[in-house]
């Protein structure tokens, strides 16, 4: 392994999740004692809000090429700046484009990439980060290591938190102009998706439902009592992608979305591993089920054994009465 | 005429794979192996391709010897023809090793067009082979693919993004990895079943693809596995009984209490 290679990098091509990273590797570089960096790809930024979430430094590139995402480039001008700088870790935000860009930008530096790490942790004798990751649908933790450098691990918005912003930071802010190839993919058209209701990912409270819910009209119940919380309305996988209740934006699964609210409701769902990994960054889960023996049981805070059209009425009452006298 | 190849990876059901919580253990005995589901789309995907414009696909798969099964589907709902890629070799291989392994497969298939893969392995939803291997092979990826139209030597995919369902377009050979949304995989036909025993699979080694053993499997894999332990739950599992006029406040209670319903 080579010593040269210091550091801990940064990217994400989403703002938000840029920052969320570099809380993570403000821990990282300082355990390290080394410097934090992010890169900054056309984010309309001048770098210096990274530098108040706890970049040291910041890579800012400006590149008409590179103004909407597309991997090749975004390879080529990441493995520029590696190859020249050899940072020791690099973690990469675990958007869409992300994870299409880390096992690509991986091979091409032919280093070690772990996707969808779930903690982050030092080896005791700082050598090497500890990547854990979820595998065979939940059922497994797998920890790993990366034999060479940099060492790149994806991660999903919402694992870490941002150091609040401190205007008073100081740090480097460098413009830098990688060479990039002309991308080998021509972007046509893009259609934006029309977002119905709140977006899963921002929902501080979400009520979720499955197959314990019999028939299309029954949604009202649920849709009824998301209302009475204020919660946004998602389901498991089946519902939207057998029976088509909801649309494919509101599932939340490992291939859904994954959500990450205050408390989730999981009504009549039986807790398919799938469904679970989707719903692990939750704070508080709630299962209504009438099986004793549902596996969603296992994984929740207060678990509810009744039947989902007795228990979400009687729950949008007492929501409502409690509410009031509060 | 267009000569796609198809990765196929052999998993575990997912959905009955079960922890056996007294040994710690995954329970994989019983469990039937199955064709990765978004692998079944890729399949499916080049069967249409096919029928509209004509060509062979070759599936393929690294494996033990039982993912000659997969492939047998594979035969079965379309494919001409299969290739396993098997020995003890490439056993401990992660993504880059074993992109290293379908990169010399494909080569030695000269002249594809079209590779297909799923977006992501129902066991490790890792992400990472596709755009390994295309990265080796020197190939445009075009990811999560929910619409495939050829247009002469070009190919143009509708992706799905997370805010935008975007239209690219890319020159022939590419890789493309499909969701599950793209298709519904078909049944074979009891013909097509039987069928597929008489369609020719090759087998080939480290050596037939002229592999060094450190290329391949735990030697030529970047990651390495530390530790593998099993996943339970760390939630508080409060069981709430009794009559549902007295669960319901109880619980309501509870989440004020924690500040979870706040700011509703």
């Amino acid at each position: 392994m080579s010593q040269e290679n210091k550091g801990v990098w940064v990217f994400s091509d989403l703002p938000a999740l840029a920052f969320e990273l570099l809380g993570k590797g403000r821990t990282l570089a300082d355990q390290l004692a080394t410097q934090l960096t992010a890169v900054s790809i056309n984010a309309n930024s001048d770098g210096r809000e990274h530098v108040q979430h706890g970049a040291d430094r910041v890579f800012l590139i400006s590149d008409p090429a590179l103004s909407t995402f597309q991997v090749d480039g975004y390879t080529d001008a990441l493995t520029a700046l590696v190859n020249e700088h050899k940072p020791d870790v690099l973690l990469i935000g675990a958007t869409r484009n992300g994870l299409e860009l880390a096992p690509r930008l991986a091979e091409r530096l032919k280093t070690g990439c772990v996707t969808e790490t779930t903690r982050l942790e030092l080896d005791a004798e700082k050598k090497f980060v500890l990547m854990d990751r979820v595998t065979y649908g939940g059922n497994l933790v797998e920890t790993h290591i990366s034999r060479s450098r940099p060492q790149i691990a994806t991660i999903a918005k919402g694992l870490f938190s941002p150091i609040p912003a401190d205007p008073s930071r100081k740090g480097e802010i460098v413009k830098v102009e990688p060479q990039i190839k002309p991308s080998t993919t021509r972007i046509l058209e893009n259609k934006p998706k029309t977002a119905k209701g709140v977006k899963l990912g921002d929902a501080s409270i979400i009520v979720s439902f499955g197959r314990g819910v019999r028939k299309k009209e029954d949604l009202a119940v649920i849709e009824e009592f998301a209302q009475t919380v204020g919660g946004a309305v998602g389901c498991s996988r089946p519902i939207a992608e057998d029976l088509h209740w909801l649309p494919e934006e509101q599932y939340i699964g490992l291939s859904g979305q994954k959500v990450n609210p205050k408390v989730y409701f999981a009504c009549g769902i039986s807790g398919q591993i799938q469904h679970l990994t989707g719903i692990r960054g939750s704070r508080i889960i709630v299962a209504i089920n009438n099986d004793p023996k549902a596996p969603i049981f296992e994984f929740s805070d207060y678990c509810v054994v009744g039947d989902l059209y007795q228990v979400i009425p009687a729950l949008s009452n007492a929501v409502k009465e409690l509410s009031k006298s509060q | 005429m267009v000569n796609i190849v198809v990765l196929v990876k052999q998993v575990y059901q997912s959905a009955d794979l079960r922890v056996d919580r007294s040994t710690k253990t995954l329970v994989t005995q019983g469990v039937a192996r199955v064709i990765s589901e978004t692998d079944k789309n890729a399949i499916e995907e080049a069967v249409r391709i096919k029928e509209k414009h004509g060509g062979k696909i070759t599936a393929i798969s690294m494996g033990p010897p039982e993912a000659k099964e997969a492939l047998r589907e594979a035969l079965a709902m379309g494919a001409d023809e299969a290739c396993l890629l098997t020995d003890p070799l490439f056993e401990g291989s992660d993504a880059h090793a074993t992109a290293n392994v379908l990169a010399a497969a494909i080569t030695k298939i000269v002249d594809f067009d079209l590779v297909l893969c799923g977006n992501y392995s129902e066991d490790l939803f890792a992400f990472q082979v596709g755009p390994r291997l295309a990265e080796i092979c020197n190939l445009p990826q075009i990811t999560y693919a929910t619409k495939i139209t050829l247009e002469g030597s070009k190919v143009v995919a509708e992706r799905d993004l997370e805010n935008e369902r975007q239209v690219v377009e890319s020159k022939l050979p590419c890789l493309i990895s499909v969701t599950r949304e793209i298709n519904e995989p078909r049944l074979p036909t009891l013909m097509a079943i039987m069928g597929a025993s008489k369609k020719p699979t090759n087998t080939w080694t480290a050596a037939d693809l002229s592999l060094d053993k450190e290329e391949v499997g735990f030697n030529g894999a970047l990651v390495e596995v530390l530790r593998s332990t099993v996943s339970v739950g760390d939630r508080k599992r409060i069981m709430l009984l009794g009559e549902v006029a007295e669960i319901a406040p109880k619980l309501v209670k509870a989440l004020l209490q924690e500040g979870a319903l706040k700011g509703s």
